[in-house]
């Protein structure tokens, strides 16, 4: 075991990390502002990956044209979701929330069933980031430091976008306090529908750039959507730093477990998450009573 | 009597004779046999998703050849197509409604050798129901958990981890093994048996490291960064198709393929969910259509292409012998009593597309070849094929009579 190793391991586990922030930051957002848990959200980053070998293989374009045109086109999805279906649950119980997502990762799993088939699909990462950067021994693959820098601008973006603009204020103002809000003659519907697109982007881009790491195929959704679960509960609901934070410690601790204890290596997560429910029920960044964004 | 009475007798006398006749002769032509029914319950969905649908695609095919010709006995198939999706419960589930609601004469499956395992044990042996497997290939079904309603025309797991130990016994340099399987009945089987054979075949082989990432895992980084550190010769992995696609992807830009030798499932499932194989790996197969030079093999690979537009895989050719093998089973014993056709089955020898094989009596299972060969890009096909291929027979790999006694006398005694 050298030292090499140990970064090696490091580096993997924050190769996992990355993807696991982009899978989940969608979902914990929608949830800190709109307050509901989005079972779509899965199905959704499924459509960016598929989207994003149609618009490379099919249409030709070039990766990173693809790439944010299938973020953009998922979130002109979530957007028709939200007006057309999800506007008018907003003040349902929290089954009939669940419900109507969950019925849209089916009906959106089958559209796809229909579309694509059964078959496995490929994309490759582009020539400019397929190698590794090597330090020594060490070696990193430079698509993963591609999502690392995408995590990180998501994250700062967010920032950015809740605490220097006037929209992104308002909604921070709307998640606080929805009446004070809606008394000052904001519109709350189109605040959420902005919001809810906005994470919704997230989870299409998370699949676009997803897509050329394994294979793209129909229940990819429902592979990623347990640890995305995870992520966000240990973090916070609502809080993206305590999504980023959690998804760090989670990818890191798969990646020694696999190393060093691999007997408990897959259930570290939940083991992690089954701890911070416990000691910490609102996340590790989350606010007791609500999130904080 | 009045004389109409007489002459309408008359009539209908001579009418009854005629209709009585014709019924006679005709009876052949217009009476309707029940189809034999088959329930083919197999993973259409999942981490198997292409190997299930391609050996249902040639079951389909097959089934329409037999009602094309006549079907079997004068009797159509009637196939029961069913997903049992890669998990325990749903398997049991659709196979007891194959059974119990649907009535069918003879099972064909699984493809999880874990759900197949179970089928076997919970409904085809609870409910005596014929089972043929044609992919699912845990030696359990046939040593260990073994019923008399079970047949295997795969090679099982020991002979697959057999075959591929065997050939990879042969390169001097390949001492220091890590293997990769996965987390389920198959994984740890024949890995197992790869393990087991090659440190009898070359007392020198130390294995460094053995990783079992669960099926379906879909990021593999870890795993191969810890393979690299340990500094293995060779990585012996059974991986199959989306996982061993991620893996190959994820391992690339490490380098992987030029630090160690790497050993791997290369049936054509895998190799095009694969598109940036490298070439020279040892991969192993259970009878590509490009394995043997046989006429009857072409013919399928050919119709199987024009009917459904892509190659047939090693499990589409086994699932079309399962059912032949079924056809000829049913004619022999001239019924389709279970008893009758399980009589038939046992000591079998039929003439398949890879070549004759023999349903050993004591084990029901078939002495059928495993290929192994080194991956080669091929530009005929969209797909990386083997070359220099070793065909091992099956009499070479399978565990003798006495090795079977053996492992299922320890498994009662725990």
């Amino acid at each position: 075991m050298t030292f090499a190793d140990v970064v090696g391991q490091f580096l993997s586990g924050l190769a996992r990390a990355g993807v696991l922030f982009l899978i989940a930051a969608g979902l914990s957002f929608i949830f800190g502002v709109v307050k509901i848990v989005n079972f779509a959200h899965g199905a959704l980053y499924m459509v960016g990956a598929f989207l994003t070998f149609s618009y490379t293989k099919t249409l030709g374009m070039s990766f990173w044209v693809a790439v944010l045109l299938a973020a953009v086109s998922v979130a002109v999805i979530g957007l028709l979701m939200e007006i057309l279906i999800f506007r008018r649950v907003y003040g349902r119980p929290v089954a009939d929330q669940l419900l109507l997502t969950f019925a849209m990762v089916l009906i959106i799993h089958d559209v796809v069933r229909l579309g694509y088939g059964s078959n496995l699909r490929s994309v490759s990462r582009p020539p400019l980031l397929a190698g590794a950067v090597f330090m020594g021994d060490i070696i990193f693959p430079s698509y993963y430091i591609f999502i690392v820098v995408v995590g990180v601008a998501v994250l700062a973006g967010f920032w950015a976008f809740l605490h220097k603009t006037r929209l992104g204020k308002t909604i921070r103002a709307a998640v606080g306090n929805r009446e004070m809000v809606a008394c000052l003659g904001k519109p709350l519907p189109w605040l959420f529908t902005v919001a809810f697109a906005a994470g919704v982007f997230v989870d299409g881009l998370a699949g676009a750039i997803g897509a050329p790491l394994g294979g793209i195929r129909l229940g990819m959704d429902f592979d990623i959507i347990i640890l995305a679960f995870a992520t966000v509960i240990v973090g916070g609901f609502g809080s993206l730093p305590g999504t980023a934070l959690a998804a760090f410690i989670i990818g890191e601790a798969y990646s020694f477990g696999i190393w060093l204890m691999p007997a408990i290596a897959l259930s570290l997560p939940f083991i992690i998450m089954a701890a911070v429910l416990i000691v910490r029920p609102w996340g590790l960044l989350g606010r007791s009573g609500g999130g904080e964004l | 009597m009045s004389r109409r009475g007489r002459v309408l007798g008359g009539r209908y006398l001579v009418l009854s004779l005629v209709v009585l006749a014709f019924a006679a002769v005709a009876t052949p032509i217009t009476a309707q046999q029940p189809p034999i029914k088959i329930g083919v319950a197999g993973d259409l969905s999942g981490a198997a998703a292409s190997i299930g649908q391609a050996w249902a695609d040639a079951i389909k095919m097959g089934a329409d050849e037999i009602n094309a010709s006549g079907g079997i006995l004068g009797r159509k198939v009637a196939l029961s197509i069913r997903d049992t999706e890669f998990k325990v419960d749903v398997g049991i589930r659709e196979a007891k409604d194959l059974v119990l609601r649907e009535k069918v004469n003879f099972l064909l499956g699984g493809i999880s050798s874990g759900v197949s395992l179970a089928t076997s044990t919970s409904v085809s042996k609870e409910y005596k129901v014929i089972q043929i497997a044609s992919v699912a290939n845990t030696h359990r079904q046939t040593v260990e958990l073994f019923q008399r309603y079970f047949f295997q025309v795969v090679p099982n797991t020991f002979m697959e981890g057999r075959a591929a130990a065997q050939v990879a016994a042969k390169q001097q340099a390949w001492k220091n093994y890590y293997t990769i399987g996965y987390d389920y009945e198959f994984g740890r089987m024949q890995a197992g048996a790869f393990v087991e054979t090659i440190k009898k075949l070359r007392p020198d082989v130390k294995i460094v490291g053995q990783h079992w990432p669960p099926v379906g895992e879909t990021d593999y980084t870890p795993y191969i960064t810890s393979i690299l550190a340990a500094k293995p010769d060779v990585v012996y992995s059974n991986l199959f198709e989306a996982g061993l696609g991620a893996f190959v992807k994820q391992a690339l830009p490490y380098g992987f393929f030029q630090k160690v030798k790497f050993v791997s499932f290369a049936d054509v499932s895998s190799m095009m969910a694969v598109p940036e194989m490298p070439e020279g790996i040892l991969g192993y197969t259970r009878g590509e259509f490009y394995c043997e030079n046989l006429p009857e093999l072409k013919k399928f690979t050919e119709a199987f292409h024009a009917r459904y537009k892509y190659y047939p895989v090693s499990y589409a050719v086994m699932g079309y012998d399962s059912l032949f093998v079924l056809k000829k089973a049913i004619e022999q014993a001239k019924s389709i009593e279970t008893d009758a056709v399980i009589k038939a089955l046992e000591g079998m020898t039929y003439d398949s597309l890879r070549g004759k094989f023999t349903i050993r009596a004591s084990d029901h299972q078939a002495d059928v070849p495993e290929y192994v060969g080194w991956t080669m890009k091929d530009p005929k096909y969209p797909f990386v094929v083997l070359k220099d291929i070793v065909k091992v027979p099956g009499s070479q790999i399978m565990l003798t009579e006495d090795e079977v006694k053996q492992m299922r006398a320890a498994a009662t005694k725990k």
